[in-house]
């Protein structure tokens, strides 16, 4: 029944298709977007396409006084501000061989572990929203808003606390926080077994997660993965032991591994992590009371602060990995050169793109999530 | 019998009070129900899942997150708006099916914020599409984020919110700084003009020297380069 002059028109094969996975998406966590290519609803290719979120930070701190560039390293990863600001400012007090006093260490440490918990909440929120488990993203933000009050309360902003300054802290803890502190981790932990039975002994996100982005531990090496991801693989590195920074030293805790490296392993990890910071702040507001003295060493004008010339390179364990920054002076009032080296940069990137690959579609945010990338801190 | 021919007719043209009652309760039923599009751009979309999630319960005000851009009311751009950012916000923006709103927040989009000397942003969001409303703070807390959306309900209500029509009186305007941002032959696919005078909203800033441009410009936009580099197989028979 075919017209004489029919010809079969030669077509690329249709079950290869490439989408746009973001930058508007709900799946995809923040301004970041991938592009991929598919066989079925199977990936065989992604590329990662940032820049979305691109501010210039490492220029624009060159152009500022040291002090002010406190109040724009926090906007650099917007759901674990906390880690940044600290790097920063150990970094200025390399360069100037300033010594902290103790109190402010310690102090240090409670704002650090207290983001890391909220930023973990923030993540299963996210994670948890991806394999359509609604209520665990409410009770996950909604939880870290408890958190985000006792921030508010201590250095008083809600997430960009801007509390660290070099040489110390800016202010004293108010009277009676310590108390709070403890209810709200008494809260959270009571809550946990909730969250076990809500999300993490769920069938609906184990089945979901199991081998799903798996990476070896050689891969994850090779790849630069750091912090829970790289101890979802079984490896017990954490800077925080490692290479002690501030006054974890003086504190009792254990590093969490998991062996299987998929998205459940790192999701674990994280669970076990935030036990830990529970019992890390525990020590904390233990110690506080009886540690006295001054908050803050004393620095010069700030206005008018010629830090010495020299470089340096620090590092902190931020909740999303290593964290480090490469500070060089030349003596003037304005960092010569300031580099980061942000852990989202390789996990988004690099990581993301080789764990899609031959998972289907709808498990690309999924790993996106577990590897809890920020891509704030991918693009800078 | 004749009591049918005794009705009065109602015209149904703007200015009859019957139809003033009618435009009421369409502005009241829209500002009840509106969705926001899911675009992240900037920071201070971390304060948006607070203001969504149980503690502050935007959903109460009949506000809820929506995915896609065809079936949004409201654009939230949160925070500051990087140029590759932009130009997706604008190709979203043109896609959403009026009316639409716009809600900047975060100081970025008022006139910079912190990052008012970066080579990377665009500094003043309303340069490049009208904006409704702005919530100031860097970032706004999410009372100051669903004060805002009830302000912008208020508005809504007593017909106060409308820039969409702004778009399309002052095209010319607004495509002649994204043409500077984005070079001489910035297109998208969606046709404003045509759509204008569909909507019957033709301005004396319709058209310009920018919309001009652009019709020199102008051609159909081909498939997206992915830049994924592979050749397509032939068919094996």
């Amino acid at each position: 029944m075919r017209p004489e002059n029919y010809e079969a028109q030669r077509q690329p094969p249709s079950n290869e298709y490439e989408l746009n996975f973001g930058p508007n998406h709900p799946g995809i966590e923040g301004n970041y977007a991938l592009k991929v290519k598919l066989h079925g609803d199977v990936v065989i290719e992604a590329n990662a396409d940032g820049g979305y979120l691109h501010r210039g930070f490492e220029k624009l701190m060159e152009q500022r006084l040291w002090i002010q560039n406190i109040a724009l390293v926090p906007r650099i990863c917007v759901p674990d501000p906390s880690p940044m600001e600290l790097c920063y400012s150990m970094a200025v007090e390399q360069l100037c061989g300033l010594v902290v006093p103790k109190r402010a260490q310690w102090i240090r440490v409670l704002q650090l572990e207290l983001s890391r918990i909220a930023a973990h909440l923030f993540t299963f929120g996210g994670h948890a929203a991806t394999t359509g488990m609604y209520s665990t993203m409410y009770w996950g933000v909604t939880d870290r808003d408890l958190l985000l009050d006792l921030f508010e309360e201590f250095t008083g902003g809600r997430v960009y606390s801007i509390y660290n300054i070099p040489g110390g802290v800016r202010r004293e803890l108010p009277p009676g926080f310590l108390q709070r502190v403890t209810e709200t981790l008494d809260y959270i932990e009571s809550r946990l077994p909730d969250y076990d039975n809500l999300f993490f002994k769920n069938q609906v996100f184990v089945r979901r997660a199991k081998g799903v982005g798996v990476m070896t531990r050689e891969q994850a090496l090779a790849w630069g993965v750091t912090g829970p991801n790289l101890r979802a693989t079984g490896l017990a590195f954490d800077v925080r032991r490692d290479d002690p920074y501030q006054v974890y030293d003086q504190l009792e805790f254990e590093i969490p591994t998991e062996e299987s490296g998929d998205a459940w392993a790192r999701t674990l990890v994280r669970r076990h992590e935030l036990m830990e910071s529970i019992r890390i702040l525990r020590q904390v507001i233990d110690a506080l009371p009886d540690i006295h003295g001054s908050i803050r060493a004393p620095i010069p004008n700030p206005l008018a602060w010629n830090v010495p010339a020299g470089e340096t390179y620090t590092r902190v364990e931020s909740s999303k990995g290593e964290l480090c920054y490469y500070v060089v002076s030349d003596g003037g009032p304005k960092p010569y050169r300031v580099h980061v080296r942000g852990p989202s940069s390789m996990h988004a990137v690099q990581v993301l793109e080789k764990l899609a690959i031959g998972s289907r579609i709808e498990d690309i945010a999924q790993t996106m999530f577990s590897l809890d990338a920020c891509p704030p801190e991918v693009d800078r | 019998m004749s009591s049918i021919n005794q009705i009065p007719v109602i015209e149904a043209k703007r200015g009859n009070p019957l139809s003033k009652v009618f435009d009421e309760l369409v502005r009241f039923c829209r500002s009840r129900s509106l969705f926001i599009l899911h675009y992240c751009t900037g920071c201070g979309a971390i304060e948006l899942p607070p203001a969504m999630t149980s503690r502050f319960d935007m959903e109460r005000l009949g506000i809820q997150p929506m995915v896609s851009p065809r079936q949004a009311d409201i654009l939230l751009i949160t925070g500051y708006v990087s140029i590759k950012t932009l130009k997706r916000v604008i190709l979203t923006y043109e896609q959403m099916g009026s009316p639409k709103y716009v809600i900047g927040i975060c100081s970025c989009t008022v006139n910079g914020g912190m990052y008012w000397q970066s080579y990377a942003t665009a500094k003043k969001l309303d340069e490049y599409m009208p904006v409704d409303l702005y919530i100031a703070g860097c970032m706004p807390r999410p009372e100051a984020v669903i004060a805002g959306l009830q302000q912008l309900m208020n508005r809504i209500q007593s017909g106060e919110a409308n820039s969409w029509e702004d778009y399309f009186r002052n095209y010319d305007y607004y495509l002649g700084n994204q043409q500077k941002l984005f070079g001489d032959n910035w297109q998208t696919p969606t046709d404003i003009i045509t759509e204008a005078k569909h909507y019957n909203l033709m301005g004396e800033g319709t058209f310009g020297e920018h919309t001009r441009l652009l019709e020199q410009h102008q051609k159909p936009l081909e498939a997206l380069d992915m830049r994924l580099g592979h050749n397509l197989k032939e068919p094996t028979e």
